[in-house]
């Protein structure tokens, strides 16, 4: 394979730069070569972060350049949309569909546009594909809400075509989470699968 | 996965693993048998200062976090005087504040190899201007090495200790956010006996006056042996593993790719579809090595410099090629924009110019059809953390100035406080310059405390700086103050640890990564200072803060007031690890009026803003449970709830 694209979207402290790590890991076991773009720092304080995953044959730098994600995994919906010009026509979004309101928004600076706005732009202005649900019910559901990420990334093993094998996904998982919280993060690992594939018809 | 302070130790060599670029420099000084590491975090360079402190002790390496990058410097460089391997590592920034020492002592040399180690921040992710260090580098005539991804900055970490021990020469290791922060596939090689034996190396510095005191008479002999030095290197940089030529050998267009601008090149290229070129891969920026240069250059028609930034490497290769009498075509910045960071779409568009082809994908459709999404966006800012404890300050003296003051701040988290809604900063220049600000505006808005000079109406003035920065360069400032009798409030916001670049302790703190330092109060460093008036505050408390900031407004003279509350985000992270649990607070609809106070004059990202009721509400997962808004809100709406830890 050449290369594979992924781009992970959120707020500062949601768990992006987990969920690309666990990616990364799992691509480089699986015999990629391997690049994850983050950003450190003042951003991570509650900001709009996004995170890069890249693996294959033909990866050189860590960042996806615009047009070329081949998925979005995204923490929150308006961040989601904050970087659809990353994904290529085709493309797929995995997306959390809880909103976490901004402050401007709640001083009454600025509005928060309606999820169904944000589903259509990315279905018909950007041709993409959208696996949207609240995966933080999932994850109150599987037994903590931060396994939330864990919840996504068991959604994305199961989009079309996604290189990664689920059981070495969850592998990875299983050895980086502390080992009290192994039996939740794979229950929240299964509802995110199940929760994909619902949506697709799987 | 095993933790990284494991990983960057372990004795495998050949084993491939996942390491971040400053993780991964710090593994390849391992491997180097590093002696002595000395460093001020800031991003994007603090993760190799921190995997150091975590691996440290068990290496026999002595490490330590300095008050800043001068002293950090200072340090690893007598170190390397005494013949151990040295390191000190900074962000772009961190090289002006070290910049007296290293431009004085760069004529002396070193012993034992002794590598600069600075991250740029292009773009300017995390930082204040988006100086090029190669300039740095140029200027001081000091080699450059700039690696393209992980697994390199790991080996050139290696090879700029043997290039700095060959030539007894300082060698700078330049890193850029996209290299430091990114992770990638690293292999590890061998590590030293000494370092698996956790061994500590000790020097010996030979006394040698002509060498180390910079009188003018030893100092005018320092010039020639740098440039001696320099064009020596630059020959030996002919034959570096990081510079080499590739692609097709007889094609007719070049294309020179420095430091991590090569991985975005061979991208562009490999996306363009686009082999008939050949490139010259540039690992040491400064000095371009003249004799591959010239190789690479033969029968080329013309040539494209695709390079991040300053013409570092443009000014090198235009002026040699002049003096040969070369006139093909060099281009560079005409193609290559001057400003902000590289990308694979800059590098992907510049070299299709160049070539006279299309653009893999039509980038300008793909932005006209962004266009159409952005005014649908509301911004996101990055913002002061729920229960941060600046926000209490700010809060605090917004209130007590009424909003009135010129509030000079300083670098750190609580730069945040610039944002709606608590708008409590007007000036941040640089480290440790929100005291040197105030006092130059106490003096300009006749603040001062010279009576004749007085206008009937004093401008108050409050900086705000934090702990680690006070001590970083705020000390010397805050003298000054002091000395020259201004009229200043300097609020130092002490959450006890360097929390911007990610909790590491200072002298506020007292611990080391070893265990206890010595603490040191700022309070008493005011007081032995002479501020005229000075007291601690605990920032939860908002009443007593705010009547304590009225109180130091009162006073004539330069008062300190110490609001010291530890930093939330590293207290929640230890309560969690602890599984503590702490209160979570919410809104009691019936007493909430929806009169937006606590949004609109205390903005903790907690909080928002219900349309359809039109009341507060707090987001039970982001709330820790410091009860601010309980004390801001008049109606008495928030209520603590029995929590669950997040």
């Amino acid at each position: 394979m050449k290369e594979y694209n992924i781009v992970i979207t959120g707020v500062g402290g949601q768990g992006v730069l987990t969920a690309a790590n666990i990616l990364g890991w799992a691509a480089l076991r699986a015999g990629y070569k391997v690049r994850l773009g983050e950003v450190h720092g003042m951003s991570q304080r509650f900001g709009s972060v996004i995170s890069y995953v890249r693996f294959g044959e033909d990866v050189y730098g860590s960042m996806v350049p615009e047009g070329k994600a081949d998925v979005m995994l995204s923490f929150e919906p308006v961040e989601a949309l904050r970087y659809i010009n990353y994904l290529k026509e085709g493309g797929m979004v995995v997306v959390n569909t809880k909103p976490i309101v901004p402050v401007q928004v709640s001083m009454g600076m600025a509005k928060y546009p309606s999820l169904d706005e944000i589903r259509r732009i990315f279905e018909e202005d950007f041709k993409a594909k959208w696996i949207g649900f609240n995966a933080e019910e999932l994850a109150e559901k599987a037994g903590h809400v931060v396994t939330t990420n864990t919840v996504l990334i068991g959604a994305l093993t199961q989009v079309p075509e996604f290189p990664l094998d689920a059981e070495h996904v969850r592998e990875v998982i299983k050895i980086s989470v502390p080992p009290k919280a192994v039996d939740v993060n794979m229950k929240a690992f299964d509802l995110g699968i199940q929760a994909a594939k619902d949506i697709l018809g799987l | 996965m095993a933790k990284v302070s494991d990983i960057v130790l372990w004795d495998k060599p050949g084993e491939k693993v996942l390491l971040l670029g400053n993780q991964a420099i710090a593994r390849g000084a391992l491997e180097a048998n590093i002696a002595v590491y000395a460093a001020y975090p800031g991003t994007p360079s603090s993760e190799l200062t921190d995997t150091m402190a975590a691996v440290a002790e068990k290496a026999g390496v002595y490490m330590e976090y300095s008050t800043n990058e001068k002293v950090a410097f200072e340090t690893a460089l007598a170190a390397a005087w005494s013949g151990l391997r040295a390191m000190t590592a900074m962000k772009h920034v961190g090289l002006n504040v070290a910049a007296d020492t290293f431009m004085s002592a760069v004529g002396m040399g070193v012993e034992g190899g002794f590598v600069i180690m600075v991250a740029d921040d292009p773009s300017m992710w995390s930082s204040q201007n988006e100086q090029d260090t190669r300039v740095y580098a140029k200027f001081a005539n000091v080699p450059v090495l700039e690696p393209a991804d992980p697994h390199e900055a790991k080996e050139m970490t290696k090879y700029a200790f043997e290039l700095s021990e060959k030539f007894k020469h300082f060698v700078i290791l330049r890193t850029t956010t996209r290299t430091s922060h990114a992770r990638g596939d690293v292999v590890l090689g061998e590590l030293p006996e000494e370092i698996k034996q956790g061994k500590r190396k000790f020097g010996k510095f030979k006394k040698d006056p002509s060498r180390f005191v910079d009188v003018p008479a030893n100092a005018r002999n320092f010039h020639p042996i740098i440039l001696e030095k320099i064009e020596k290197i630059r020959e030996e940089l002919n034959n570096c593993p990081f510079n080499w030529i590739e692609g097709k050998e007889d094609a007719k267009v070049g294309i020179i790719a420095p430091g991590l601008s090569y991985a975005y090149v061979k991208e562009a290229l490999a996306w363009l579809g686009v082999d008939n070129v050949k490139i010259l891969k540039l690992g040491t920026p400064f000095p371009v090595p003249y004799g591959l240069l010239e190789k690479f250059l033969e029968g080329l028609e013309k040539v494209l410099i695709v390079e991040e930034l300053e013409p570092v490497v443009e000014e090198q290769v235009k002026t040699w090629a002049y003096d040969k009498g070369i006139t093909i075509p060099i281009h560079g910045k005409d193609l290559v924009p001057r400003i902000y960071e590289m990308t694979t779409r800059r590098a992907v568009t510049a070299i299709a110019k160049f070539l006279g082809v299309e653009t893999p994908i039509n980038f300008e459709e793909l932005d006209a059809k962004y266009e159409k999404v952005k005014p649908l966006l509301p911004p996101r800012p990055p913002s002061l953390c729920p229960a941060c404890p600046h926000r209490n300050s700010f809060y605090a003296i917004k209130k007590a100035t009424k909003g009135k003051a010129i509030y000079p701040s300083d670098i750190g988290c609580y730069t945040l406080g610039l944002l709606p809604p608590l708008q409590a900063v007007d000036t941040t220049v640089a480290m440790g310059a929100s005291i040197g600000i105030a006092h130059g505006l106490s003096i300009a808005q006749n603040g001062s405390l010279s009576e004749e000079q007085k206008s009937p109406e004093k401008q108050v003035i409050v900086a705000t700086i934090g702990d680690s920065t006070f001590y970083h360069t705020g000390l010397p400032a805050l003298a000054n103050a002091i000395y020259n009798r201004s009229n200043v409030l300097v609020v130092v916001l002490d959450n006890l640890v360097t929390a911007m670049t990610g909790d590491q302790p200072n002298p506020s703190t007292g611990e080391t990564p070893h265990g206890m330092g010595k603490r040191i109060p700022i309070e008493e460093v005011a007081k032995a200072m002479g501020a005229d008036f000075v007291a601690v505050v605990d920032p939860y408390d908002i009443k007593t803060t705010y009547e304590t900031m009225k109180k130091a407004l009162e006073v004539e003279g330069v008062s300190v007031v110490v609001a010291r509350q530890p930093c939330a985000l590293y207290r929640i992270g230890q309560m969690r690890r602890k599984g503590e649990k702490w209160p979570i607070y919410q809104v009691n609809e019936e007493k909430c009026t929806g009169c937006r106070a606590c949004i609109n004059t205390y903005g903790c990202p907690a909080i928002y803003w219900d349309e359809e009721k039109k009341k507060a509400r707090v987001e039970p997962t982001m709330c820790w449970g410091c009860g601010g808004c309980a004390q801001v809100c008049p109606f008495g709406a928030f209520e603590p709830i029995e929590g669950g830890s997040q």
